[in-house]
């Protein structure tokens, strides 16, 4: 075994330095993490838990402009039940953290943990298949293998999925993020934490190392607006969404007059559809109007061998979400 | 009761009373002769104190509260874990071990090889040597360092393409022709509506909770095992004879396994893992562990396996099945057997009837019994079948099975069936047209025919009842979480009629008395005669303590109701057992062989009703209410088996809709062999579940019962399917139901 030494920082400037440090991961709830490390697909050298910084890193709050400030490690359960998250505004942000996992892992697990996770595929999860994102092989080996879990959308030459389920809700509400690095703050939009062109080389993220996401920031929500987040899956019980859709929608006088539109687990980072989103614009919520946006979303799809199941799948669930935010 | 063995004829009752709602009890007198010092025979007449009653699980709050150790919590001090080198390559021959570099790691104990050069390597996970060190860290690291070398041959882990498959068309149906039967085609020609049509299963795996393996410590030459294990001495004997190099004889051995987590039949050797560790602890001179890790356990301890299966036949005029013909192919791992697939046979007495199987070899693992092997897989196909056979036909499915069932305890089941669940009036609610969400309702049959070992006297259960009251049931058979103690405990406390709280069951320890391996349903009618044997020779001992003491012949003392004595001489159940001094009564029930006259039935029989409620637009089914009513001969412990019957059904929705083996052509190894992508039903998944027990007395032994691993395993994941083919109008002809799928059957229906 690989020793490693596990860093416990006193506050945000201890784990930054930590950090920056070669071969150094940090440490959420350490939901995922510890699995990886004890079946040695991971093994650094040095471990930074960020959870006694919870204190400063964890929680929700309202700010004078009427933001939502959500610290990075606030819990999925926080998320779920928090005072100021009750808003039709925010809806969205709420189902998906209430149909994550199962109650013990969003009592654990953080939200930046959620937003940064490692894929699923099972190619790279298996140190016995040679794959290129697992950084142990030539090619994706999921493009010619099994693939009915994988990327039908936005895939370059790998066609791992985004395994996040916050990601598409917060990008669809145009949530911002801050880092920190070597003392400096930087807040950006969030499409920025995911790579401009995904490729097997990529991480899922675009966290230099030794950055730090302290926390999340969405946006006031005009009003009228309304968000709602489906997914599907195979079983209700603790199973990763086949596909999945986040919707923002601005209603004002019976008509859409804005409108976001992002997809989850169908591709290699969450895909924000803005063509599907623009053709709402305008219009009076209606099945034909919500069929047309669904057709959108998945324009320019190009199934595997295996998982063209997801094109359908995936249009339903977008439908659903433009239902349920307009209801 | 009266304590004198019956050495004569006894005229018993036997079978049911008129079940809940319907009328007419179905009652035959039988003549049996018990064998001589037998407990004379229970029947249908028979006032129970205990036994049928609502008793909880003797060993629940143990459990529950993690007092209960399984082989995975046994620890010693010095104990060294261990674990297992495994093949990658699924098929080729082993060139080079080299061992000598795992064994000088810091930490590690001993290094074994388990294959030896030149061996055949059979599949992606295939055992080749086995390492014991401090920590799994430092037995991991060794692992890594051992050098195995393979001569790589072409191997195929798709039984569909095996060499010897049938022709499949591009929409998965059999395409080669049926195997000439001059008389098969003359009844297909002659009946009035004919179907044919092809189904498949996936391969599920067992996924006990607790994985395969335990702990071995050896003293001199004497070797015990905590082993989670369905055959406390099946594998005694396999271990034995496995070690004979080691100077040992089965006497050598013992086998510990009072609280297993799980086998559904995956567990009746002691296999390459419990040899590993043996071996191990031998060369290190320590107790060593090895559990199996989550990847192990769904890759190298067997599985249900998958099949493709076509049936064609066809019905009269008046609905009743005329030709019934069947052929199936199994996937077998790589020893070719096992692969096989059950049918009912109780709708086709009148029918030309043929059925062909064919195992068919490939690279991977082979499959084990699994709850009730083969007859989930073919009840599906087969009642699938009938459903689409009777819709061609514009029959209702229930009525189709009434014209057809020749099983008299099921014509009641069916009928009691529908009026629970609401059958007519479920089966005949249109979807509105343009509907999102689809219902349905769907029904199957369940068949199981075991009434015990019997001729096996060696089978046995101690007895003994000590001063301070207590009375203690042993059997050295396992429990792998099925209710064997509850069931023990209500047998002995029943025949003592004493508190069930005086009675404690211990299982598991091959010291005691032998009993059958967990499989078939046997464990409860080959041991509760014999538990119910001892408890009525400890009894007559008791009785004749306290006969002396009062003075009283003792061929007339009773012992019922927590008083032994005569007349008004009572002695209370402590006051009787002070007589028994410090050694206690101790005696060994035996298991007779059955009653010579025939049984109200040989085997049992169940019935299942599943609603679904589809969403049409993403194709995903959720099973929102199962009822079930299930045979079992006497019903010993209600709650328990309810128990059994609820779980079996859960597991039949995993089957039904998402459990599948997902395995990579190319490198022959498993994709999902974990719990997140191997699907298994959790709670939100889960439908209103209901079943009711139709308790029979069956006439077979002094006790009457029957086993509930199998029997209520056949019928969930048919009826489930049958419920998707009505509420989609259309057939999902292949296991699991994903949305995939569902949204197939849908396009294709148009």
């Amino acid at each position: 075994m690989k020793p490693f030494s596990y860093v416990v920082p006193k506050d945000l400037a201890e784990a930054a330095a930590a950090a920056a440090q070669p071969d150094t991961v940090l440490k959420g709830a350490g939901v995922d993490l510890v699995d990886r490390m004890k079946e040695r697909l991971q093994t650094p050298a040095q471990v930074v838990n960020l959870l006694p910084l919870r204190r400063e890193l964890a929680g929700v709050a309202r700010t004078a402009d009427g933001a939502v400030h959500i610290g990075a490690l606030t819990t999925l359960t926080e998320l779920e039940q928090h005072a100021e998250l009750q808003d039709p505004a925010l809806q969205a942000l709420r189902q998906s953290a209430g149909m994550t996992a199962t109650p013990h892992v969003r009592n654990r697990a953080t939200v930046a943990g959620n937003i940064l996770q490692f894929t699923r595929c099972w190619y790279v999860r298996s140190e016995a298949f040679h794959c290129l994102h697992g950084g142990r092989g030539p090619t994706c080996l999921a493009v010619t293998g099994e693939n009915r879990y994988h990327a039908v959308l936005g895939w370059l030459d790998c066609v791992r999925v985004h395994p996040s389920n916050l990601a598409p809700p917060l990008l669809a509400l145009g949530a911002e993020y801050t880092t920190t690095l070597a003392g400096k703050e930087r807040r950006r939009a969030l499409a920025e934490l995911f790579p401009a062109e995904p490729r097997a080389q990529n991480p899922e993220h675009t966290l230099l190392p030794g950055e730090i996401v302290t926390a999340l920031h969405v946006p006031k929500q005009p009003a009228g607006a309304r968000s709602a987040y489906c997914e599907s899956r195979e079983k209700q019980t603790f199973d990763w969404a086949t596909t999945a859709c986040a919707v923002r929608v601005v209603l004002q006088g019976g008509k859409i007059a804005a409108a976001d539109l992002v997809l989850g687990a169908v591709g290699p980072n969450p895909l924000p559809r803005p063509k599907a989103a623009a053709a709402l614009v305008g219009e009076a919520p209606s099945a034909a109007l919500f069929q047309k946006a669904a057709e959108l979303a998945f324009a320019g799809a190009n199934p595997l061998a295996h998982n063209d199941y997801k094109l359908t799948v995936g249009k339903a669930i977008v439908r659903q979400a433009l239902d349920e935010a307009t209801r | 009761m009266n304590a004198r063995t019956p050495q004569e004829d006894v005229k018993i009752r036997v079978g049911y009373k008129a079940l809940p709602g319907q009328k007419g009890d179905r009652l035959e007198e039988r003549t049996v002769k018990p064998a001589a010092g037998d407990a004379p025979p229970w029947d249908a007449m028979t006032q129970f104190a205990l036994v049928g009653s609502d008793v909880d699980r003797v060993d629940g709050l143990a459990k529950a509260s993690g007092r209960a150790k399984y082989s995975y919590d046994v620890t010693f001090p010095g104990m060294l874990q261990a674990m297992i080198l495994r093949s990658p390559v699924p098929r080729g021959k082993l060139t080079a071990l080299e061992l000598d570099e795992a064994a000088r790691m810091p930490g590690v104990q001993a290094v074994v090889a388990l294959k030896e050069v030149g061996n055949k390597v059979r599949f992606v996970g295939d055992a080749i040597a086995a390492v014991a060190g401090v920590n799994l860290h430092a037995v991991r690291d060794a692992i890594e360092r051992i050098r195995a070398e393979y001569d790589r041959e072409e191997h195929n882990v798709d039984y569909l393409v095996a060499d010897d498959a049938p022709m499949v068309d591009e929409k998965g149906a059999i395409s080669e022709d049926w195997p000439a039967d001059e008389g098969m085609t003359a009844a297909l020609l002659e009946a009035k509506v004919t179907h044919d049509a092809t189904y498949r299963v996936e391969v599920q795996t067992h996924s006990s909770l607790e994985t395969h393996g335990g702990v071995a410590r050896w003293t001199g030459n004497d070797l015990e095992v905590w082993l989670s294990t369905q055959a406390t001495f099946g594998c005694r004997g396999e271990l034995a004879r496995a070690l004979q190099g080691k100077k040992i004889d089965v006497g050598s051995v013992t086998i510990h396994s009072e609280f297993v987590g799980g086998g559904f039949g995956s567990k009746f050797g002691a296999g390459i893992e419990g040899l590993a560790l043996c071996l191990l602890a031998h060369a290190a001179k320590a107790p060593v562990k090895l559990m199996l890790d989550r990847f192990e356990e769904h890759t190298t301890t067997g599985n249900r396996p998958g099949a493709l299966m076509q049936a064609r036949g066809g019905v009269d005029a008046e609905g009743r099945i005329v030709a019934w013909d069947w052929r199936s192919f199994g996937h077998a791992g790589f020893s070719a057997s096992g692969g096989s697939v059950a049918v009912p046979n109780y709708y086709t007495a009148d029918a030309k009837v043929r059925r062909n199987h064919k195992d068919l070899a490939i690279d991977a693992d082979p499959p084990r019994p699994m709850r009730a092997p083969g007859h989930p897989q073919g009840w599906f196909g087969a009642e699938l079948f009938l459903d689409e056979l009777a819709a061609k036909a514009g029959v209702d499915p229930l009525t189709f099975r009434l014209n057809n069932d020749r099983e008299q305890i099921r014509q009641d089941q069916w009928r009691f069936a529908a009026e629970r669940f609401g059958w007519a009036a479920a089966r005949a609610r249109a979807n509105e047209p343009g509907a999102r969400l689809l219902r349905g309702v769907g029904l199957s049959s369940a068949r199981w025919g075991n009434l015990g070992n019997p001729g096996r006297p060696a089978h046995g259960i101690t007895c003994r009842i000590h001063q301070d009251g207590t009375v203690e049931t042993r059997s050295g058979a396992q429990e792998p979480g099925v209710g064997t103690k509850t069931m023990l405990s209500v047998i002995t406390a029943e025949e003592l009629g004493v508190d069930l709280k005086l009675v404690k069951a211990t299982v598991g320890h091959t010291g005691d008395p032998s009993g059958p391996a967990s499989g078939g349903s046997t464990v409860t009618p080959s041991l509760a005669p014999a538990a119910r044997h001892a408890a009525f020779l400890a009894k007559q001992q008791l009785c004749e303590l306290v006969a002396k003491h009062l003075g009283v012949p003792a061929a007339n003392v009773t012992c019922a109701g927590g008083l032994v004595g005569l007349g008004k001489e009572q002695l209370r159940w402590a006051e009787a057992c002070k007589l028994i001094g410090p050694n206690p009564i101790d005696v060994r029930g035996q298991r007779f062989a059955n009653y010579d006259s025939k049984p109200f039935h040989g085997s049992q029989c169940g019935v299942q009703m599943a609603e679904v409620e589809i969403d049409s637009w993403t194709g995903f089914v959720r099973v929102t209410r199962m009822f079930g009513i299930q045979d079992c001969g006497l019903v010993i412990a209600r709650k328990l088996a309810e128990s059994q019957v609820l779980g079996a059904m859960i597991q039949g929705v995993s089957y039904a809709l998402h459990e599948q083996r997902i395995m990579d052509k190319r490198s022959g190894r498993m994709l999902n062999g974990d719990f997140l992508r191997y699907k298994i039903t959790g709670v939100r998944d889960l439908p209103e579940l209901e079943c009711h027990m139709h308790s029979i007395a069956n006439g077979h032994d002094s006790v009457g019962a029957a086993g509930l691993g199998e029997p209520p395993s056949v019928a969930s994941a048919a009826a489930i399917a049958n419920a998707v083919f009505h509420a989609l109008r259309a057939p999902v002809r292949h296991l699991p139901i994903t949305p995939d799928k569902v949204l197939k059957a849908l396009a294709q229906k148009g």
